[in-house]
């Protein structure tokens, strides 16, 4: 038996609940119901202990966030950016390498980390994919930060904070993860960069920041990321990737919109034109990747067709999310 | 430019009408079905790629657009049926009469004449203007139409291709008169004759032609003259020794130039006889045969140059003839008993006489001739030609007059008037026959009467329903004639003349002509074999059957069934070209026709054809076929 097991008995009004739920309806309702079944549940578990076993002896308040200056051990250099603290600059490697590098300092705290979901329209797109995966994605990640102590909260984002879950602690809180995350749909239009600026806003406790996003923002999707890194949170970005974005089944001339603004192009589909927009879909995941490696920001690459456990071992093996 | 189809005026409104539709169209087409997708910015950057190519892009839908309306210019410009006014003659009728006598068959032009006159017909189907209408007929002993009056190429070239050279010569006025009555009424009527021009003067029993305002235009084929013929061929038995024959050959050179020339007789396909001769030029050199024995049944003669090469016409360098078959005439006399009569049948060895008392007639079997000696009974079937002598009765198929006798003393009662030229009396003499009594015989007007006195006829020969008859108005033994050479001679030259087996027997028939072929009398038809193989029913008209002829060679002729009364009876005969004016082979390079030069043949241009509507549909085709391509290919989407 689980800890989910038992504490979905400790808790049976909200498993009940869940359960009604589990049953209710079939398509999408069905769907929202089946997306954190026993399996599910299950798996989480099983996350929950190798992470355990991975990090074992650490207890409460052990994860350490990289903050420039607040820490004494020494941890690595990244790139100088505007608006980095002068006086963490490494004037001797400015000597050694001519590069403007900051220092960076591991320092120990109680972390807090925030999930940020995007739930605009695109995440739905389709048969809502993308946002499902992003929910399950958010809910483990969430049980591994709830089994290893760690504050941990949920806000959804589009062109604004759109939901909210507060700060909480503990296991037993999954089940209002998961109600949480059931909740959302996706509607709304893209705007990284505003809900972003809110979101610090609202949260003046540091932290990791795991953004959920298939980062399709009209505005570009480095504004979200850099608010998030200049307002001294740790950015973590899961980027949710749909394979069937990249072979759109169209053909002949048609006029295409954006499913969030509307926007209209007239194209003709050749097989030409499908396989450049295959190369420039590619070429928008790399410069996504290369934009957050060049910064230092956890990038992770999460297609929907791979399962959620394999994605969140890799997560593990890669590291960033647990240390 | 003109159009000869739809008006103009109707072209230009369908043109607005459909251009309109094309546009409108168009218009539509470029709705574009509406896609969601979850982040256009990626198509913005394929798109902005392909901004450099956008002038590109609307340069080929224009270009589509255009290529539209082309297609539907293209086929407006078809319904229009558009004509260079250099070529545009409107709405001729022609009529082409091609040639088909002997002489076309010449190789002095390869392959042959016949088939240069086809070229240059196919050049003149070819050339038609779009509401021209052409007529091909073949132009031999007779006028056959190969087509109807029409403007499709296929038929006509189709025509062309039966046109086929025959053995005759061409009447040049019934082909005329046949064209001219085709052309009857209708505009711009023209007749084209293609031809080498050997046809001679279009004239025939109803005066020359005339062709009034038709346009008469000539094609002249041919280039050389060189032939030498043979224009004559014929084979008779001998008159008293009919075991015996002789042949006559005549050959002549028709050219400008002398030849040495090897003839050959074949009899049976064997050689009988080959001379050499040299021929002066035009010279005619009769040559005979005689006393020629043996069991042959055929003749034919060939003609060559003597150093083994052809002349330009190989048609006339042979010839057929078919000796006169020999068989037993069957003859039954009628008689109460008559010596003399008897006497005369005895001298020729190949009758088979049956003599019959009147109680007994009819004897048994069938016979070629029935000799009624001063009795008529009513004629019985299967008795063959009939030789009335001294009819006397009723029961005669003419009527005969009363009894005259020889009382006149200036006036001796005998033949006072005689047809010399009649079979029946060839080589007799019966002017001074003395005649004691007879009974005058009333002819009718078909009758012939071969000897006449100044009291009525008293030789008449004629026929009765397909039979032949004779009739002696006079007892022999009341006359001198028994006495006389003449009367066996004039006996067995009428029995000759009923079995078709006299002395002036046609050796052969010559090509071109109307034939009548003596026939068994009581068949309707009868059935022709042609020297090709192939077979023709004819009709038999009076006892003899009516054919056409037109091919050189060896016929058989075959009547009644194998199972029939009278079984099935079958003769063989022999037609020949035998025409010296065929012959003569230079080409001519006019014609006159009534005193009226005909003019060449104009109007009929090649390349400049009629059907530019065709090459505009070829045009859209292709220009549909090169659309199709490029869209499927995405070259022009």
């Amino acid at each position: 038996m689980g800890v989910l097991d038992l504490l979905k008995r400790a808790a049976s009004p909200l498993s009940s609940q869940l359960g009604g739920r589990l049953g209710a309806g079939r398509g999408r309702r069905g769907d929202e119901a089946d997306l954190f079944d026993e399996e599910f549940q299950r798996k989480l578990d099983y996350l929950a202990l190798v992470s355990r076993r991975v990090f074992s002896g650490a207890m409460r308040a052990e994860r350490r966030t990289k903050k420039t200056g607040s820490g004494v051990e020494f941890a690595d250099h990244r790139d100088y950016a505007s608006g980095d603290d002068f006086r963490y600059l490494d004037w001797s490697a400015f000597q050694r390498f001519d590069r403007l590098l900051v220092r960076l300092y591991e320092e120990e705290e109680d972390l807090s980390i925030y999930f940020i979901v995007d739930n605009s329209s695109s995440m739905g797109f389709g048969d809502g994919a993308k946002l499902r995966h992003a929910k399950r994605l958010c809910a483990a990640l969430a049980y591994v930060g709830l089994a290893n102590l760690d504050r941990i909260a949920i806000v959804t984002a589009t062109d604004e904070i759109s939901g909210r879950m507060p700060s909480t602690r503990g296991k037993a809180r999954i089940f209002r993860v998961f109600r949480f995350l059931q909740g959302q749909q996706a509607e709304g239009h893209t705007d990284l960069g505003e809900a972003m600026k809110t979101f610090a806003a609202q949260h003046k406790r540091r932290g990791l920041a795991v953004l959920l996003s298939d980062l399709y923002d009209p505005a570009g999707f480095e504004r979200g990321i850099n608010v998030l890194r200049y307002a001294k949170f740790d950015p973590f970005v899961l980027h949710i990737v749909d394979p069937a974005d990249a072979k759109p089944d169209l053909r002949g001339d048609v006029r295409v919109y954006d499913c969030e603004t509307g926007d209209e192009r007239e194209v003709t589909v050749t097989a030409k034109v499908l396989e450049r927009y295959g190369q420039a879909y590619n070429e928008y995941l790399d410069e996504v990747r290369r934009f957050c490696t060049q910064r230092q920001v956890s990038y992770f690459r999460a297609d929907v067709d791979v399962p959620f456990d394999e994605l969140i071992l890799r997560v593990f093996r890669r590291g960033g999310f647990l240390r | 430019m003109t159009f000869t189809g739809l008006p103009l005026a109707t072209l230009l409104q369908i043109g607005a009408l459909a251009g309109a539709a094309v546009v409108a169209f168009y218009i539509l087409k470029l709705r574009r079905r509406p896609v969601a997708v979850p982040y256009s910015r990626i198509w913005e950057r394929i798109l902005r790629d392909k901004e450099a190519t956008s002038l590109f892009t609307q340069l080929k839908r224009l270009l589509s657009l255009l290529l539209q309306l082309a297609l539907l210019a293209l086929l407006l410009l078809a319904l229009g049926d558009p004509r260079a006014a250099t070529s545009l003659v409107e709405g001729r009728n022609v009529v082409v009469l091609v040639d088909a006598s002997a002489s076309m068959k010449a190789i002095d032009v390869a392959p042959t004449r016949l088939d240069a006159a086809k070229d240059e017909v196919k050049r003149m189907v070819r050339g038609l203007g779009g509401s021209d209408r052409m007529l091909v007929a073949q132009m031999d002993a007779a006028a056959t139409p190969l087509s109807t009056l029409t403007s499709e190429v296929s038929e006509l070239e189709g025509a062309l291709a039966q046109v086929a050279a025959s053995d005759g010569t061409a009447d040049l006025a019934r082909g005329l008169r046949f064209a001219a009555d085709t052309l009857r009424g209708l505009p711009s009527p023209e007749i084209v004759v293609v031809s080498d021009g050997a046809l001679g003067p279009a004239v025939d029993s109803s005066g020359t032609v005339d062709l009034g305002d038709i346009k008469l235009s000539f094609v002249p084929v041919g280039k050389s003259a060189r032939n030498a013929a043979i224009t004559g061929f014929s084979v008779r038995r001998y008159p008293l020794d009919k075991s015996r024959y002789e042949v006559m050959l005549e050959v002549q050179n028709t050219s400008e130039e002398a030849m040495d020339v090897e003839l050959s007789l074949l009899g049976d396909g064997q050689v009988t006889d080959v001379t050499r001769l040299s021929l002066a030029p035009k010279e005619k050199l009769p040559r005979f045969y005689p006393n020629l024995s043996g069991a042959s049944r055929t003749l034919e003669a060939k003609l060559a140059l003597a150093d083994g090469g052809g002349d330009d016409l190989p048609a006339d360098d042979r010839a057929y003839a078919l000796l006169p078959e020999r068989r037993r005439a069957r003859i039954q006399v009628v008689s109460r008993g008559n010596m003399y009569l008897e006497a005369a049948l005895l001298l020729d060895e190949y009758l088979d006489v049956t003599v019959v008392s009147p109680e007994q007639y009819p004897g048994r079997g069938a016979f070629d001739v029935t000799i009624f000696d001063a009795v008529t009974p009513n004629v019985a079937p299967q008795s063959g030609g009939l030789l009335y002598l001294h009819p006397t009765g009723t029961n005669v198929p003419f009527e005969v007059g009363k009894e005259v006798l020889d009382d006149d003393p200036n006036y001796r009662l005998g033949f006072d008037e005689l047809d010399a030229k009649h079979p029946i009396i060839r080589y007799t003499s019966l002017s001074d026959v003395n005649i004691a009594r007879a009974n005058p015989i009333k002819a009718d007007k078909d009758d012939k009467v071969v000897g006449k006195s100044f009291k009525g006829p008293l030789l008449v020969a004629g026929r009765r329903s397909g039979v032949k008859f004779v009739a002696l108005g006079f007892d022999i033994r009341d006359s001198d004639l028994p006495l006389r050479i003449a009367w066996p001679m004039l006996l067995l030259n009428t029995i000759n003349d009923f079995v078709e087996e006299d002395t002036s027997y046609i050796s052969s028939f010559r090509t071109g002509s109307v034939w009548q072929i003596p026939a068994s009398s009581a068949a309707q038809n009868a059935r022709l074999e042609l020297p090709d193989g192939s077979q023709r029913t004819v009709p038999i008209k009076d006892g003899r059957a009516v054919f056409l002829g037109q091919h050189a060679g060896f016929y058989k002729l075959t009547t009644g069934e194998p199972g029939a009364p009278g079984g099935e009876e079958s003769h063989m005969f022999a037609a020949n070209l035998s025409d010296f004016e065929e012959s003569s082979i230079a080409p001519r390079p006019t014609l006159e026709v009534d005193k009226r030069v005909a003019g060449s043949v104009s109007g009929f241009t090649i390349g400049v054809r009629r059907e530019i509507w065709i090459y505009l549909l070829a045009a859209v085709l292709l220009i549909t076929a090169v659309e199709w391509f490029t869209y499927h290919r995405r070259l022009t989407v």
